[in-house]
């Protein structure tokens, strides 16, 4: 079946996360769906999959003699059009077995009770097409995530998708683990079907897909484009664009002879980093970059007490420091954490805005152990000037924030804090251009105050406009450090080589 | 840790503003956000209109329920027969009530309220039992066992991150046991016989039994100031102290505060102590009351401490309370007890007309929050 | 962008998907664990009391009076399995026995008519319970909590505080027979058990409600109606509770209001002792009979030993907890 989209348009409000994207999926192909962060990747993946309607454009479904054109209102409806999504083990029923669970949408039944034959008949069947040969009376609950995401495959199967969707699939897999993925793609591809890759892996991309569209802040500038045409440099160039250099700042110029804000020396943690250094001074901007599941995050997060230290000095202005809670971190070492679950951890959703900017200084604005309103009040249209927070009122929830206005409400709690060392994680992800920008402006502001801001971000662009330096993680390990030239070209490919593991140094920056 | 770094979707505007289903009550068909979203907002949301604060109908319904028992039984405004009892059963029950609330800030339950309060009147009977103890070092001996195992439930729950239902299940068990034996042990298996001095006048003196001159003062219970303390405590204590704030936000979302430096165990612990704390001086009032300290104390508790939060625009699923809606709650409950007992209503009425009534008031509250929500308070 | 779907759909199926998973790991091994424990209780309880237990007449009551237990806790797995409550149990048990003595007593229905009629009441209040979750979309330990009050005032409008006696001879005669040296309401327990695990374990039904419990983002994509499910569960939990109301009529000759009114901590307890999480999509229907017949042994060993009654409770509690730790750690030990 071939699903062609053609000039696909969705709105919300403020921006235009779709504007105008066109895809043709062929039978046959493994088609790459590349782009940076924000570039329109999960609205069109959701608008395929009935999650959202597109507001233009259309999707029509079948060969040049007879198709139809379509628009999903609910999941379901894709579903039923022979588009199925594959997720990391999010739509299995843990304690099912593999059969039943590949079999749910239409559990073979005879008089009410479940036909277990044909249920494992059928599960079989699909795991065959498939080449897979796992015990399908097992509980999904005691694979592997590999294994699950091969069951959701052959769940996808079992209603009969024409074209599947695979989203970021081999973010937790290890390297046998995705050769077999791969396999299965490779096999999907010769019956016929469509596989649809959603991935941040270029080597993944040039592996196995046939065919690629790249997404550019809504747009594809690269509409189903074989791949055989392009080298990876193309791919890259096409993906970043030139666009966003845009944003000129000021040269700044960092002192970074004195003791660091931050240091880390020889940094291990329970989640696998090993020997990680790195230093952040006063009024330094130091970028942590790498691929989504590098540990970025998770060495932060560590290094909070959300999860633990278990090697190596941590040192704050110079003196060595254990970190056992953000509170600790808050209290004692003014470090404040800007966490990338915005919705999850940065705001209290259902909670008013002033208590969401005030709930780190209680302490210092309580009187007589009391604290009250005005004085919360007067903090946060202290912050919503400060930072330009767009809000009704301070009872106003933060669930009814836009997501920029919710991440400057996030920042507002750690400014209110007065940290001396911010780390910022992914702070623009789903944010728009312009609040983009504003954002960007006030994290280089925050700079030249003299905070030391380590930068979590995976947007490459973000990280070149706003880093002093950069350092690289690639699985857990800092692979290398760079000083931030801020030209685009050199700095990208440069940073580039360092995530895929290579040596940066065989092309010095032209800067 | 790879998966939990990816959770958050990448890319494309998260213009959705609704906030997670912490609670999850129901799984949910596809019925959008507005639903949901109504669930969690609480009393404070933003912009809702005045009608629709739950406190405002309660009020509308306690006086037309009070205008319209007077008006079928004049004995209803009676003083002595009816108004100083009413009085009283509201001050316990708005305590019990303020226990529970101190549980659902966090998203909590404390199914062992009762019984928190059975062993807090046990140790305050004890003390003047056998030690002969005044009776303001009774009442502070009760606050401060009912403080201790509310705190162990807490304590539990932080410690095992068993959920809190079946923590205080299996404690109102086991309280259950441990205070019928303490009373078979000490006090013969029934309830303690002595009264220390002042408690008689604590059970049935109002304040107008105590005249300066020939003013005396209005026919209030002695028992009521007890209530009321602890409704401004708590009122004080959720509005504007810290560590009642940060309960709050650790109900409204544990990772949220976790991540925002707020030391989450040891404010699970405190608001478990405080639903003790508060379960000790419902415990100590109804012994009072009762002029009895006996093991049955608090047996009743269990009910009343849901429907006088709930009525009162309290969240199960934790962030939000108002304790002046949980004694608005208790209020109605009582009300309705007296005027249907006047009116020769038989108990099971009663207990039809209160379920009735809760589920009447819970729904005219949602379509309240519904309407709201479609004048456009959202954005 | 692994998640697409995330923040539209199902959020928090994936925190009650992992605690489902380490459980259903767990459950096969509480499973055991349980019975273990109630067989050695009872080699322990036999061999202390010099075989007493094992005498016919005492072996009938200790499972005479299972019966009601095992049914109630069913009632209360089922709705937990779609991760909601019903407080009402207990009283709904009370007032499908009063309404069943009553259209015996007060209406000379045959026992063939007036229990399927209790049967249909149960049922209707579960039907009741789950139309108004899905409706209102008011938290079920709220709703439940409502209609508990106004199943507890149904109950005693019956007969106010009276006791209905002597309705039917031939049904308390059979309520008290036993079949093999097995009582028959024991029987019907277990039968009702093997019903309820038949229904979890073979039926579509079945597994559409432990598919929405499981992880009820994955069941809405597969077509299966979340808010059907709720309403089912309730259904079902009104008509065991019914069946338990049943059990007692037959068994006990005499009823009034206050019958159910010990009932709903207990129908808490046996399927939390037996491995059924609070979270939903998972049922356990051995490991709550199992944990039925332990509080049980519990029960018969105070009356054996002469032991203060209120330890029973004591030990209930420390079961409970205790129960939910050892799988819990378990959990995290396979996971």
């Amino acid at each position: 079946m071939r699903v062609r989209c053609s000039q696909l348009v969705k709105v919300f409000p403020g921006v235009r996360a779709l504007d105008g994207v066109d895809l043709d999926l062929r039978p046959g192909t493994v088609h790459a769906l590349l782009g940076e962060n924000g570039a329109g990747k999960s609205t069109l993946i959701k608008v395929l999959t009935g999650v959202h309607r597109a507001d233009g454009g259309t999707v029509t479904l079948g060969e040049d003699g007879e198709t139809r054109t379509v628009a999903f209102s609910r999941p379901l409806d894709a579903q039923a059009a022979g588009i199925g999504v594959v997720h990391q083990e999010r739509n299995l029923v843990p304690s099912f077995s593999v059969a039943e669970n590949i079999a749910l949408q239409a559990l073979p039944r005879r008089a009410g009770v479940v036909d277990r034959a044909a249920v494992r008949d059928l599960a079989r069947r699909c795991l065959a097409q498939l080449d897979l040969d796992l015990d399908v009376d097992q509980p999904v609950a005691e694979l592997s995530v590999a294994h699950m995401q091969l069951v959701e495959i052959a769940k996808a199967l079992a209603t009969d998708s024409q074209v599947l969707l695979l989203d970021e699939p081999t973010a937790s897999l290890t390297a046998d683990e995705a050769d077999r993925l791969y396999a299965v793609v490779r096999r999907l591809r010769e019956q016929g079907h469509v596989v649809v890759l959603v991935t941040h892996k270029l080597e993944e991309v040039f592996a196995i897909a046939d065919v690629v569209t790249v997404l550019r802040d809504g747009r594809s500038v690269a509409g189903s484009v074989p791949l055989a045409t392009l080298t990876r440099g193309d791919v890259v160039d096409l993906m970043v664009g030139r666009a966003h250099t845009e944003l000129e700042l000021s040269e700044r110029s960092v002192d970074r002879a004195g003791t660091p804000a931050l240091e880390l020396r020889g940094v291990s943690t329970s989640v696998g980093h090993r020997g990680i250094d790195l230093a952040v001074h006063r009024g330094e901007i130091v970028g942590l970059y790498g691929l989504v599941g590098a540990g970025r995050s998770e060495l932060v997060r560590a290094l909070l007490g959300l999860d633990s230290v278990t090697g190596g000095e941590v040192l704050v202005d110079g003196d060595a420091v254990t970190i056992r809670s953000v509170g600790d971190a808050l209290r004692r070492h003014r470090i404040g954490y800007v966490t990338e679950n915005r919705k999850e951890e940065g705001v209290f959703l259902t909670q008013n805005l002033a208590r969401n900017v005030a709930v780190t200084v209680w302490d210092r604005l309580a009187r007589f152990g009391l604290v009250r309103d005005r004085d919360e009040k007067d903090l946060l249209a202290t912050y919503r000037d400060r930072l330009g927070i767009r809000l009704s009122g301070p009872d106003q929830l933060a669930g009814q924030l836009s997501g920029g206005n919710q991440q400057k409400i996030s920042l507002a709690k750690w400014l209110a804090a007065d940290c001396s060392v911010l780390v910022v994680d992914e702070p623009t992800v789903g944010i728009d251009v312009r609040t983009k920008a504003a954002f960007h402006e006030l994290i280089v502001e925050l700079a030249d105050q003299g905070l030391a801001i380590l930068l979590i971000t995976s947007d490459l662009p973000e990280m070149v406009t706003l880093a002093d330096r950069v350092a690289v993680m690639h699985e857990r390990r800092i692979t290398g450090e760079l000083l931030n030239s801020h030209h685009y070209t050199s700095m990208s490919a440069q940073v580039i080589r360092l995530v895929h593991g290579e040596s940066a140094v065989d092309d010095p920056p032209a800067a | 840790m790879n998966r939990k770094s990816t959770a958050t979707p990448r890319g494309g505007p998260e213009t959705d503003v609704q906030p997670p289903r912490l609670d999850a009550p129901v799984p949910d068909d596809g019925h959008g956000p507005e639903g949901t979203a109504a669930e969690r907002v609480g009393p404070r949301a933003a912009g809702l209109p005045w009608w629709a604060n739950p406190r405002v109908g309660l009020v509308v319904v306690i006086a037309v329920l009070v205008l319209g028992f007077s008006s079928a039984r004049p004995a209803f405004l009676d003083v002595e027969l009816t108004l100083v009892p009413l009085q009283r059963d509201i001050a316990v029950f708005a305590v019990v009530g303020l226990a529970q609330l101190a549980a659902l800030s966090l998203g909590h339950m404390n199914l062992a309220v009762g019984r928190m309060a059975a062993l807090a009147a046990f140790s305050a009977g004890l003390c003047y039992d056998r030690f002969g103890a005044p009776l303001v070092v009774g009442l502070v001996v009760a606050l401060v066992v009912g403080a201790l195992v509310g705190a162990l439930a807490g304590g539990i729950i932080t410690a095992t991150g068993v959920n809190s239902f079946v923590v205080t299940l299996a404690l109102d068990f086991g309280l259950l046991g441990v205070v019928a034996l303490l009373y078979d042990r000490f006090a013969g298996g029934v309830a303690f016989s002595v009264r220390p001095p002042g408690l008689d006048a604590l059970r049935s003196d109002t304040f107008s039994d105590y005249c300066a001159g020939s003013v005396c003062g209005p026919p209030v219970p002695l028992l009521v100031p007890f209530a009321l303390v602890a409704l401004l405590a708590v009122g004080l204590f959720f509005g504007r102290t810290r560590q009642g704030r940060e309960i709050l936000m650790t109900g409204s979302s544990p990772r949220a505060a976790r991540a925002s430096g707020i030391p989450v165990g040891r404010r699970i612990v405190t608001a478990h102590a405080l639903s003790g704390l508060l379960a000790g001086l419902a415990g100590f009032m109804l012994a009072t009351a009762n002029g009895a300290f006996s093991a049955s104390i608090g047996e009743s508790f269990l009910l009343p401490s849901f429907l006088a939060p709930v009525l009162g625009g309290t969240l199960l699923a934790g962030g939000a309370v108002s304790a002046f809606g949980t004694v608005l709650g208790a209020t109605l409950t009582s009300v309705i007890q007296k005027g249907l007992n006047l009116l020769q209503f038989e108990a099971d009425a009663l207990q039809i007309f209160i379920g009735v009534v809760l589920v009447v008031a819970l729904s005219l509250d949602r379509i309240r929050q519904v309407l709201a929500e479609r004048r456009g308070v959202r954005p | 962008m692994s998640t697409v779907l995330d923040e539209d759909m199902g959020a928090g199926a994936g925190q009650g998907a992992g605690a489902s998973r380490r459980t259903a790991l767990s459950l096969h091994r509480t499973e055991l664990v349980l019975a273990l424990v109630a067989v050695a209780g009872f080699g322990v309880l036999a061999a202390t009391t010099g075989g007493n237990i094992l005498q016919p007449g005492t072996m009938q009551a200790v499972l005479q009076f299972l019966a009601v237990p095992i049914v109630v806790g069913l009632a209360q797995m089922v709705v937990l399995s779609v991760g909601q409550m019903n407080l009402s149990v207990g009283a709904l048990t009370g007032l499908c026995a009063m309404a069943a003595a009553s259209l015996m007593a007060d209406s000379g229905l045959t026992p063939w008519l007036a229990l399927p009629a209790a049967l249909l009441v149960g049922a209707l209040a579960g039907l009741v319970n789950g139309t108004l979750v899905v409706l209102t979309r008011i938290n079920g330990f709220i709703v439940t909590l409502a209609t508990m009050s106004v199943i507890s005032g149904l109950r005693f409008s019956i007969n106010g505080t009276g006791t209905y006696q002597d309705y039917s001879p031939g049904l308390v005669r059979l309520g008290r027979a036993d079949v093999l040296g097995l009582p028959v309401v024991f029987l019907v327990a277990v039968a009702t058990a093997v019903l309820v695990w038949f229904f979890f374990a073979r039926c579509v039904a079945g597994r559409m409600l432990l598919a929405s419990g499981g992880n009820p983002f994955a069941a809405r994509l597969s077509g299966i109606s979340n808010d059907r499910s709720v309403v089912l569960a309730h259904l079902l939990s009104g008509l065991l509770a019914a069946v338990a109301g049943v059990l007692v009529v037959a068994l006990s000759g005499s009823v009034n209001a206050s019958v159910g009114d010990d009932l709903l901590l207990p129908s808490f307890a046996a399927p939390i002792i037996g491995g059924v999480v609070l979270t939903g999509g998972v049922v356990s229907v051995l490991g709550t009979c199992l944990a039925a017949f332990i509080v049980r042994l519990v029960d018969v060993a105070q009356a054996q030993y002469g032991i203060n009654p209120r330890w029973v409770d004591l030990v209930v509690g420390a079961v409970v907890l205790g129960a939910v730790l050892v799988s819990q750690r378990r959990g995290k030990g396979s996971s």
